[in-house]
């Protein structure tokens, strides 16, 4: 099919059989549940094991760093998944041209706090895999020094501040990507089941942001691991 | 209701000589009357011809025919919100009204713009009922009440383009095909004769522009005068879409 041959002006006709949109802007799509929401609920669950204290903390992280193929996982279960979607997800954003202040509905309202959550949660976590992953001490070979990395870490208040915006951004992006994938995917199509899909991905967003706040708290409230005695622990 | 004596309508209007012209503002002043609405406003304009402070301006040229919301030509930016002229009644809307031409097409001259990407999508995934051949091919085969309660909503649509206008991804960086078209394929593809091209039209919207670049801000459904349920039908038709690409990694 020559789809080219418009004379058109102005925004183009669809190129019907050309390109590789539609395979890019899937994956996208998927790749936001599978696998980053999927280790997204993960990283929630597991980091909240600072709620039972630095021990449980050590425990969660010593199990984790004992998964076969460590490194494997990392990259194609995180890493390469998360930079494809987050820079795909800027470019989906730069070609969109946002009409909120015109036309201030709610879907809209959506759709522009899927972009600005978006890229909060993608800042986010490159500075927190830089920090946790990449500097400091290796907590994959020190999963004793975890708790106290992380809150050394927390006990910043800017630091802190940055995390609250990273978990509730991440936490709504999450949520509101299960709807959208669900419309997308053709999973719920009707207007009654896109507003209850709605009101469950709201209360997983709450839920979300509940358990990583409650998890920032515990980490604050903890009585502060000294450095001195991670690296009496690094040396035992 | 108090008789306001010389109760005014001010309108705002922005008008373009030629499809590269310069757009400007006009300003015209009208003398209140019951039940006018945006188009009897430019009627009542091309009567006087004036602007305003009284200078003599040319007639505004817009489309409009029907009056009554169902030809679609007159949709037009009101009050910075897309919307058909016609039911746009005056006494509803906030003065002074601006009137804008619609800002994703081309502008032919003053508020009239060349629509036919729309008409171009619309051949580009076939949106008919293929019918044509040498012979009578008698009845078509009977559609159910179900189906044509489902379907009559759609086949209302009147090609205004308010759905595309509202659209954030409806612009020249995607070149979106936008919901009107996907919600005629739907429609064709729910019909027992139309449904022979089912294959092709999904075919068509996998293309760049296609269904994809839908982004579920919903401007479309809030927009349509006929109240189309176009999200719907975009959800639908992508489910389609994605079961015929990921059937034909296995079949082709």
């Amino acid at each position: 099919m020559a789809a080219s041959e418009s004379t058109i002006s102005g925004v183009q006709p669809l190129r019907a059989g050309e390109g590789n949109s539609f395979l890019w802007r899937r994956l996208h799509s998927l790749s936001g549940i599978i696998p980053i929401g999927a280790f997204l609920l993960e990283h929630f669950l597991s980091n909240a094991a600072a709620i039972q204290g630095p021990a449980a903390y050590a425990e969660q992280v010593r199990f984790l760093n004992s998964l076969p193929l460590v490194p494997v996982l990392e990259f194609f279960g995180i890493y390469l998944p998360i930079t494809y979607h987050g820079l795909y997800g800027i470019y989906i954003w730069l070609r969109g041209k946002n009409n909120v202040t015109e036309y201030p509905w709610t879907g809209n309202w959506l759709y522009t706090s899927q972009r600005w959550t978006g890229i909060v949660a993608f800042l986010y976590m490159g500075y927190h895999v830089y920090t946790q992953r990449f500097s400091g001490i290796h907590l994959g070979t020190h999963p004793e020094a975890a708790f106290g990395k992380v809150q050394a870490e927390l006990l910043n208040p800017w630091i802190l501040a940055f995390y609250v915006a990273g978990i509730v951004a991440a936490s709504w992006h999450f949520a509101y990507g299960v709807w959208l994938f669900c419309a997308k995917w053709g999973i719920t199509t009707g207007q009654r089941a896109q507003k209850w899909l709605g009101y469950i991905c709201l209360l997983l967003a709450i839920a979300l942001i509940g358990g990583g706040l409650a998890t920032l708290a515990a980490f604050r409230s903890a009585p502060v691991q000294s450095p001195a005695s991670q690296v009496e622990t690094q040396l035992r | 209701m108090a008789t306001a004596t010389a109760k005014t309508v001010q309108i705002k209007i922005k008008r373009q000589d030629a499809p590269a012209g310069n757009p400007h503002w006009e300003e015209y002043e009208l003398p209140w009357r019951a039940g006018m609405n945006v188009i009897s406003s430019l009627m009542e304009i091309a009567a006087t011809g004036q602007t305003k402070d009284g200078h003599e301006t040319s007639a505004i040229t817009y489309d409009a025919n029907c009056l009554e919301e169902v030809c679609g030509s007159c949709a037009m930016v009101i009050n910075g919100k897309v919307r058909m002229a016609c039911s746009a009644l005056i006494d509803k809307l906030d003065q002074p009204i601006t009137v804008e031409p619609l800002k994703k097409f081309p502008v032919v001259r003053d508020l009239r713009v060349d629509r036919s990407v729309l008409f171009e999508n619309l051949k580009r995934v076939k949106a008919w009922v293929p019918l044509d051949g040498t012979y009578d091919l008698g009845e078509g085969p009977r559609q159910s009440m179900t189906l044509q309660e489902e379907l009559y909503p759609i086949s209302r649509c009147i090609s205004c383009c308010s759905c595309m206008e509202a659209c954030p991804q409806f612009n020249d960086d995607t070149n979106f095909v936008g919901a009107a078209t996907i919600a005629q394929v739907k429609l064709f593809n729910s019909h027992p004769t139309g449904e022979s091209l089912k294959r092709e039209r999904l075919d068509a919207l996998m293309g760049d522009g296609g269904i994809h670049e839908c982004g579920y801000a919903q401007n479309c459904v809030e927009v349509c005068p006929k109240e189309i349920q176009l999200t719907k039908a975009i959800s639908e038709v992508s489910r389609d879409v994605m079961v015929q690409a990921v059937g034909d990694l296995f079949r082709k």
